[in-house]
């Protein structure tokens, strides 16, 4: 009789080791990374060619590559893409949350058409345009500037998709109360629906917000010089001038990962919820 | 939505337009110019001239070109499936809501969160040959250390490996959102006809899962198939081309070569690519969907 909870038990302890391996697999590297850029110079490879506890625990610590980071270059780079990454969210969370409120609320001609076009945008990813939307950025006299890495990336297929399946759910009998009381279909959208879209606005805004960040192939093209230059950018060049200062580098990759994980790991929660309800309908 | 409300195109125009016209301006019209401009070129003048299928033609009869497509096909037949086998794994790993699922849950977004170019110099750290903690653990297992990027042979399974410590956890929140809608009673009920673990995933689960499986099958290789970051921060296409992906050609061509028709010509394949697969997409969504 035992047979059944038994059993249960070694299928809750495979599953949990198998939670466990993989959690390791996808974090350790990142965890040895940010260690790393607090361990001094001598130490950081020294104890990575010998696998052993030291390569996890570190047994001194330094600020020395940190402080060495943000003397340099970096909080220039960490400057510019906070700047492109906030403004592509203020943006983008109010020009995507317009269109996905006509395409949810209003009836018109070529609706389905131009929803088709819109999430036929965002199947194509950002990359494949690069190249042919370099040519018309220098074609319009923008590299090198803000407006080059910012409005490219404003308009959103998917952002789009999301605020229109979120609208969609809210019952029409509010729009229509609304209007009999004489509001504005822009006040609709601004008093009564945006304050109702709490989840979405996060989930939009961590959407810009980790791709402003973590672009790297974009800037690389569009903002080549160093006023512009981005945190990416920033990073992967330490890489190919600076070879030996590796302490450095971990500092200033640590700060780019970091920036977008933390944020990421506080609202992850409505990331998942905003994806389930939106593949739901 | 069956029966908006009827305005004006005027006030229509106001919430659409700022959207609408971003999304032409800068991704409608970037494909017009790979499509024209693939069949220009660029006098030592400076003035772009129509130069018809020359452009092509010369692809055609470049076997760095044909390099290209091949690894890239190579790349793509491998890494999508695996990717995506993997994360419907994970996905049904963290689907029960057991008390530290949502603790493994976030640990598995987390890389997504890490960009491809920092991806790319952790995984060149991590990989490097002589220094790097992986051969240090491999040396400690007492295993022979491995060369990794550096070895024709290992470079492409060594930048599957690393695309997938990225992507794997991206495309498992598709596929958990699609478990979540999984109900409850048709499990039940098909344990009452006493189906097992296997039956009632295949018969119950997977026949459910076809549109995010869908999605996730053309976004997943939407996005391999455009790989950029680790390419050109670590291999540079190489050791001898074995890691020379359609993406960085179409970079070289344009930024090493300063060769803009080429460039577009093999933007342009690459459009070709993505709409294709766009269309497919669209297809097997429809086919259940509404």
């Amino acid at each position: 009789m035992s047979g059944a909870p038994t059993r249960r038990v070694v299928l809750a302890l495979l599953r949990y080791s198998a939670l466990v391996l993989v959690a390791t697999l996808l974090l350790l590297p990142i965890y040895w990374l940010v260690v790393a850029s607090f361990r001094p110079a001598a130490d950081i490879f020294a104890t990575s060619s010998s696998f052993g506890l030291a390569t996890l625990l570190p047994e001194r610590l330094t600020l020395e590559h940190w402080r060495e980071a943000w003397s340099g270059e970096l909080p220039h780079a960490v400057a510019n893409s906070l700047f492109v990454a906030l403004s592509t969210v203020a943006l983008g969370v109010t020009v995507n949350s317009l269109a996905g409120f006509a395409f949810a609320v209003f009836e018109f001609p070529f609706k389905r058409l131009l929803f088709a076009i819109v999430l036929a945008t965002f199947m194509m990813p950002f990359e494949s345009i690069v190249i042919p939307l370099y040519v018309l950025i220098r074609g319009m006299g923008l590299t090198d500037t803000f407006a080059a890495l910012i409005l490219p990336e404003v308009a959103s297929g998917l952002v789009v998709f999301l605020f229109r399946q979120f609208f969609a759910a809210v019952p029409k009998e509010l729009y229509e109360a609304a209007r009999v009381d004489g509001a504005s279909w822009l006040q609709i959208w601004w008093k009564l629906t945006l304050p109702l879209s709490g989840p979405t606005i996060a989930t939009a805004s961590l959407m810009l917000f980790v791709h402003q960040w973590d672009a790297f192939f974009w800037p690389l093209v569009a903002a080549p010089g160093p006023e512009r230059v981005v945190i990416q950018v920033a990073v992967a060049r330490n890489v190919t001038l600076e070879v030996a200062n590796w302490g450095g580098l971990f500092a200033a990759a640590s700060t780019a990962i970091l920036v977008a994980l933390v944020p990421f790991l506080l609202l992850q929660r409505f990331y998942l919820r905003t994806v389930a309800a939106a593949s739901e309908r | 939505m069956k029966h908006g409300f009827r305005e004006p195109w005027s006030v229509v125009a106001w919430f659409l337009a700022p959207a609408l016209v971003g999304l032409a301006l800068f991704r409608l019209a970037p494909i017009a110019i790979a499509l024209f401009g693939g069949f220009t070129g660029t006098r030592l003048t400076g003035e772009t001239v129509w130069v018809g299928l020359r452009n092509y033609e010369r692809l055609v009869r470049d076997p760095a070109f044909w390099n290209s497509i091949e690894v890239t096909l190579l790349f793509n037949v491998i890494v999508n499936p695996l990717q995506i086998l993997i994360s419907l794994g994970l996905a049904l790993l963290v689907l029960r809501p057991t008390r530290l699922v949502p603790f493994f849950r976030a640990a598995y977004m987390a890389p997504m969160t890490v960009s491809l170019s920092l991806t790319s110099i952790l995984w060149a750290i991590l990989l490097e040959p002589t220094m790097g903690p992986v051969n240090g653990l491999l040396r400690s297992l007492g295993l022979p250390p491995q060369p990794f990027w550096r070895s024709e042979d290992q470079a492409l399974a060594t930048l599957i490996a690393v695309a997938s410590w990225k992507g794997v956890g991206y495309w498992m929140v598709f596929l958990l959102a699609g478990l979540l809608l999984v109900p409850k009673e048709l499990h039940e009920a098909a344990m009452i006809d006493g189906a097992g673990p296997w039956q009632r995933f295949r018969w119950v689960t997977l026949p459910l899962m076809r549109r995010p499986l869908a999605f996730v099958l053309v976004a997943d290789t939407a996005a391999n198939f455009l790989l950029f970051a680790p390419v050109y921060l670590i291999t540079q296409g190489g050791p001898n081309g074995a890691t020379a992906l359609l993406m960085f050609e179409a970079y070289q061509a344009a930024f090493t070569y300063l060769d803009k028709g080429r460039a577009l010509a093999i933007s342009s394949v690459i459009l070709l690519v993505i709409g294709v697969l766009a269309v497919f997409e669209l297809r097997l969504l429809r086919e259940r969907g509404a």
